[in-house]
């Protein structure tokens, strides 16, 4: 059996186990989502953020 | 025969040939005839060379079963050369091949579908539920309030015994720092003889610093500090007299004065909200 053929027969078979996979993996998706596109945004916006150019303001610590 | 003379006796009259010549019960009724049936004259399927012979070639009356013996007993206007379409593009390939088992594997087949179905809701669970968050937290309280809603106090600036004003939250805010005298004629006063009774421990966290809203519980006037009969604070307006722990001893006032939220960060630190 294939693991899509197993996933279905476990998971996605009934409505209750399939509503509880999404909601899981709605907020494992969020996680990963946000991370990713935070991660993306600072990259396209290196040195021009405050986390990057806070050493030439802030005294040094 | 008779029946037939009987019923149409009031027509006899017109009749009487008839009835003569059918009176011999031994003769046919009537002499055989051959009947020529008129064939149907079909029009000779024409050309198909121009638009208007082909309209001409198409059905354009409901259509009729005819039968016959030896006669086509059907028409058919489907057409043989037309190919059925290939549709092997869109089939999953486990199902390709018409005579292979498809129940064996219905399971990965509808699977994959589910997932598909599946991982579209949580995209949208996502996108919903970051679209009710972008609503509800634009109506919480934007930075500059929330900046506002606190106050830091350095409490070593404050000598023994002076009562200091602040603005908070639009309030006046008084912080007194309380002598000892005080302190210990406070923690003895009998509750029973309270309007509002509260002890002192309950009202100051630290017995040295009190924290109190300046807005008298009767109207709202601003009380004095330091004035009226029990050496704490007197509210101008209606004469409410409170004490050094701003509870309420003598005058309209119902209720002692309001003790804000607040915290001890650390010695000499004070945040108030």
């Amino acid at each position: 059996m294939s693991l899509v053929a197993k996933l279905y027969n476990n998971v996605l078979r009934r409505s209750s186990t399939y509503a509880l996979a999404i909601v899981t993996g709605a907020f494992f998706f969020e996680r990963g989502f946000d991370m990713a596109t935070e991660h993306l945004y600072s990259e396209i916006n290196k040195g021009k953020l405050w986390k990057d150019i806070k050493h030439n303001y802030a005294p040094a610590e | 025969m008779l029946s037939f003379v009987a019923r149409s006796a009031n027509v006899s009259s017109a009749t009487v040939a008839a009835t003569q010549t059918v009176a011999n019960g031994t003769k046919a009724l009537c002499p055989a005839v051959s009947i020529q049936i008129e064939r149907t004259l079909v029009p000779p399927a024409p050309q198909k060379l121009t638009t208007n012979s082909l309209t001409a070639s198409l059905p354009k009356t409901p259509i009729r079963a005819a039968a016959s013996l030896g006669g086509a007993i059907q028409v058919r206007f489907a057409h043989t050369d037309i190919q059925v379409p290939d549709f092997s593009a869109y089939r999953r390939s486990s199902v390709k091949d018409s005579t292979a088992d498809t129940r064996s594997s219905a399971a990965s087949r509808q699977g994959f579908s589910y997932l598909i179905v599946g991982s579209g809701a949580v995209g949208g669970a996502y996108a919903a539920k970051s679209l009710v968050g972008e609503f509800v937290s634009s109506m919480s309280a934007s930075a500059d309030v929330l900046a506002l809603a606190k106050i830091e106090v350095k409490l070593n600036d404050i000598p023994e015994g002076k009562n200091v004003t602040f603005k908070w939250r639009g309030k006046p805010l008084f912080i007194r720092h309380r002598t000892a005298a005080e302190i210990d004629a406070e923690s003895n006063v009998d509750l029973s003889s309270l309007r509002d009774p509260q002890l002192d421990s309950d009202r100051a966290q630290r017995p040295e610093w009190l924290v109190l809203l300046g807005v008298c519980t009767h109207l709202g006037c601003v009380p004095i500090a330091n004035s009226g009969d029990f050496g704490g604070y007197y509210c101008p307006c209606h004469g409410s007299h409170y004490d050094a722990s701003g509870r309420i001893r003598k005058g309209p006032a119902p209720l002692n004065l309001e003790i804000p939220i607040h915290t001890f960060v650390d010695e000499n630190t004070l945040v108030v909200g």
